[in-house]
């Protein structure tokens, strides 16, 4: 079993995925009885696919479980997929996959860019850098799933506004389904992400005050891409709620749901593609060696 | 073994014609019950609806069930209608032109409304009423759990019955629902009391509308409609209050002005604290001004939008037609090859009967020559006998199953009863 577990590689679960994305795209074209079956058949190898191999990966890395940036993505394309699963089997008719497939792909494409190596911890810190992990991957979770919401009501408000009849086979969740979730991701991100970048900022401090790791400083690009994503996040709260009684609050809520997925994408991107010492490894022994030693 | 019908549709027979030709549900039973009588050792079924009505009738003797001329008589005669009013516009046909016939009828492609979904409904209750009556058979089993599978294949594998085409249905199922999750905690306004509002809060009430209010210029009238529809009636002069409450809006009234105007509407406009708005503006001239529709957070659809809106959704039925008809086609291909596969079963159990019979004879002279055989060697010379046997006689059964597709395959029929001796 444990021989089978660990020949699951990343292109068995993304082979899956693309699959089913793929019979989910041809719902624009035409119809078949077998496609949802056989779209869900594809998501559902793929998921399990991904768990064992996010099992294996956890059970072998003798660092803590799943602490590093490869698999950061890959824990967040795990939730997504699962998400858009339960919400394709919930929803048989509404084209989830076709908007939150590709997110999961694009996860699994950054996570293949990323490094494989745990971030450098310390028994001081390790509970500090869950905590962070934890919350930005919650609000990257939560932005995702609220611009996709914003994007659908977009595309919804747009059949409706021309006055058209839904696309065959293409049927779009209720305005009021996409603006609640919307809305709701956006508190959540806002505070994931507030949440995120303070734990950051503790578990940057005690590695200073103790000496232990490498000091992330103000100015890495890493610190200043995320400080403005969550700043942006916070004011789209705070702008969605103030326009929650006008007409026009459920369009400007969409559209700053989308705007966060655009900021996060380029977030991810320039994380995945620029320097940092985000994470990185101290350039000279620690003072304490305390991995070696096993205590601070 | 072979079937038949007749009958007549909206297709060719008028109205005041087919009104006189329906039947109700005892006069089918009547119908069913003397068409027993007359024509015994046949099975029938007699579908009637508004639209239609036509008998299926099949038989397994070799003479056949009565030509479809006969049928459309029997047809006339149970009505009292006629022979010569109904002779140029009832027609039939027999064999595999009449099973293709009840399958596009059972899928609605020979429906008023292309694809409409009550036809299924429709056909299983005739062949309810026959199986009461005692007039079917297997025949007519297997012919019409055909025409519901072949109807379910339309349904599931095209998109036929599934574009709404009236304008209540797509109001409330194509953009009310787009717009809303639920209904159930929406509140409803009925404006005026037009043709169309009943129908749409009956579409509303299945959605899960519960909170109705009907508003009308005649009290009256609005509280004779709320008793009437189950809802409230509220007071014409409080419209700008219900506008504030309201949700969704349907409007019907008879006013030749607008109900409601722009600057009306912009003055309760902040009182609804950004709540969406879906009117649906059913009356003719329009009862709100259009210029609402542009208003941020309001749906406004009028009868023309929800007109175009079926009219592309009927083309699109249209656009559906080659597809349906190539499942009826593979259907009806699929049901006379297992019909005439039926007509060679009683030659191939006669051909079986007749080889295990000799292989049984020479199994019994061979163990009585070879006595000390045990068990389990006589049981392997079994076996090695019934293997032969099923090999001899697998080409000529695969021939007869092939040809079996292609039609009634009496030449190899009367061929095997020949070669083989075998009674008719």
């Amino acid at each position: 079993m444990a021989d089978f577990i660990s020949r699951i590689s990343v292109v068995c679960f993304a082979a899956s995925y693309a699959v089913g994305l793929a019979f989910e795209a041809t719902r624009l074209w035409f119809r078949s009885g077998v496609r949802g079956v056989t779209m869900v058949g594809f998501v559902t190898a793929g998921l399990l696919a991904h768990t064992l191999y996010l099992v294996w990966r956890a059970a072998t890395v003798t660092a803590l479980p799943l602490s590093s940036a490869f698999d950061w993505y890959l824990l967040a394309a795990w939730l997504l997929a699962a998400g858009s699963l339960w919400m394709t089997l919930s929803n048989p008719r509404t084209p989830v996959g076709l908007f939150v497939l590709p997110v999961v792909l694009g996860l699994i494409g950054a996570a293949e860019l990323s490094s494989r190596e745990p971030f450098p911890q310390s028994p001081a810190t390790q509970t500090w850098g869950a905590i962070h992990g934890s919350f930005n991957l919650l609000m990257s979770v939560a932005v995702v799933l609220g611009g996709l919401a914003g994007g659908m009501w977009l595309i919804q408000a747009g059949r409706l506004a021309r006055k058209q009849a839904p696309l065959q086979g293409f049927r779009m969740p209720s305005l009021e389904k996409m603006s609640l979730w919307a809305s709701r991701m956006t508190v959540v991100a806002a505070w994931a992400g507030g949440s995120g970048f303070l734990s950051g900022m503790i578990l940057n401090a005690v590695n200073r005050q103790r000496g232990l790791l490498e000091i992330v400083p103000w100015n890495d690009p890493v610190v200043l891409r995320m400080g403005a994503l969550v700043t942006w996040l916070v004011a789209a709260a705070v702008i969605s709620r103030l326009l929650s009684h006008r007409p026009e609050g459920r369009r400007v809520t969409a559209l700053l749901s989308l705007v966060s997925l655009v900021m996060l994408t380029a977030s991810i991107l320039w994380g995945v593609l620029g320097p940092t010492q985000h994470g990185m490894p101290p350039r000279q022994p620690a003072v304490a060696a305390p991995l070696a030693g096993g205590a601070a | 073994m072979s079937l038949t019908f007749a009958g007549g549709s909206h297709h060719t027979v008028p109205i005041e014609l087919r009104e006189r030709l329906a039947f109700s549900a005892e006069q089918a039973a009547d119908a069913l019950d003397r068409f027993r009588r007359e024509f015994p050792g046949n099975e029938a079924v007699l579908l009637s609806t508004c639209n239609r009505v036509e008998l299926y009738a099949a038989a397994e003797q070799r003479q056949g069930p009565p030509p479809p001329d006969e049928l459309a008589m029997f047809l006339a005669e149970c009505r009292g209608v006629e022979l010569a009013a109904v002779s140029s516009v009832l027609a039939g046909d027999r064999g595999p032109a009449a099973v293709k016939h009840l399958f596009s009828v059972a899928a609605g492609l020979d429906s008023m409304v292309l694809g409409e979904p009550q036809i299924v409904a429709q056909v299983k209750q005739a062949w309810q009423l026959a199986v009461a009556s005692g007039t079917t058979g297997p025949l007519t089993g297997e012919l019409f759990q055909a025409a519901l599978r072949a109807a379910k294949r339309v349904a599931s594998e095209t998109a036929l019955g599934r574009e709404r085409l009236s304008i209540p249905s797509v109001a409330v199922a194509d953009f009310a629902a787009g717009v809303f999750e639920r209904f159930d905690d929406k509140r409803v306004l009925l404006v005026g009391a037009g043709k169309m509002a009943a129908e749409t809060l009956r579409y509303l009430r299945d959605a899960g509308a519960r909170d109705v209010r009907v508003v009308n210029r005649t009290a009256g009238r609005a509280t004779e409609l709320a008793t009437r529809l189950g809802a409230t009636a509220g007071r014409y002069d409080d419209l700008a209050a219900e506008l504030v409450a309201a949700d969704l809006i349907v409007s019907t009234t008879g006013a030749t002005e607008p109900v409601v105007t722009l600057a009306a509407f912009a003055q309760i406009e902040a009182q609804r604290q950004g709540r969406p708005l879906v009117v649906l503006d059913l009356a003719v001239p329009r009862d709100f001004d259009p210029a609402i529709g542009e208003r941020p957070g309001v749906w406004l659809y009028s009868v023309d939008d929800l007109g175009q809106a079926c009219e592309a959704n009927r083309r699109r039925r249209q656009r559906e037609m080659p597809a349906a008809w190539t499942i009826i086609d593979e259907e009806t291909r699929r049901f006379m090859g297992d019909l005439h596969h039926r007509s060679t079963v009683p030659v191939i159990e006669q051909l079986r009967a007749g080889w295990n019979e000799t292989g049984e004879a020479e199994l019994d002279r061979l163990f009585r020559k070879l006595p000390d055989l045990d068990e389990a060697a006589r049981e392997e010379i079994r076996q090695a006998f019934s293997r032969y046997a099923a090999k001899m006689l697998h080409p000529p059964l695969a021939s007869l199953r092939n040809e079996s597709h292609a039609g009634p395959p009496h030449g190899l029929l009367d061929a095997l009863r020949r070669l083989f001796d075998l009674k008719d």
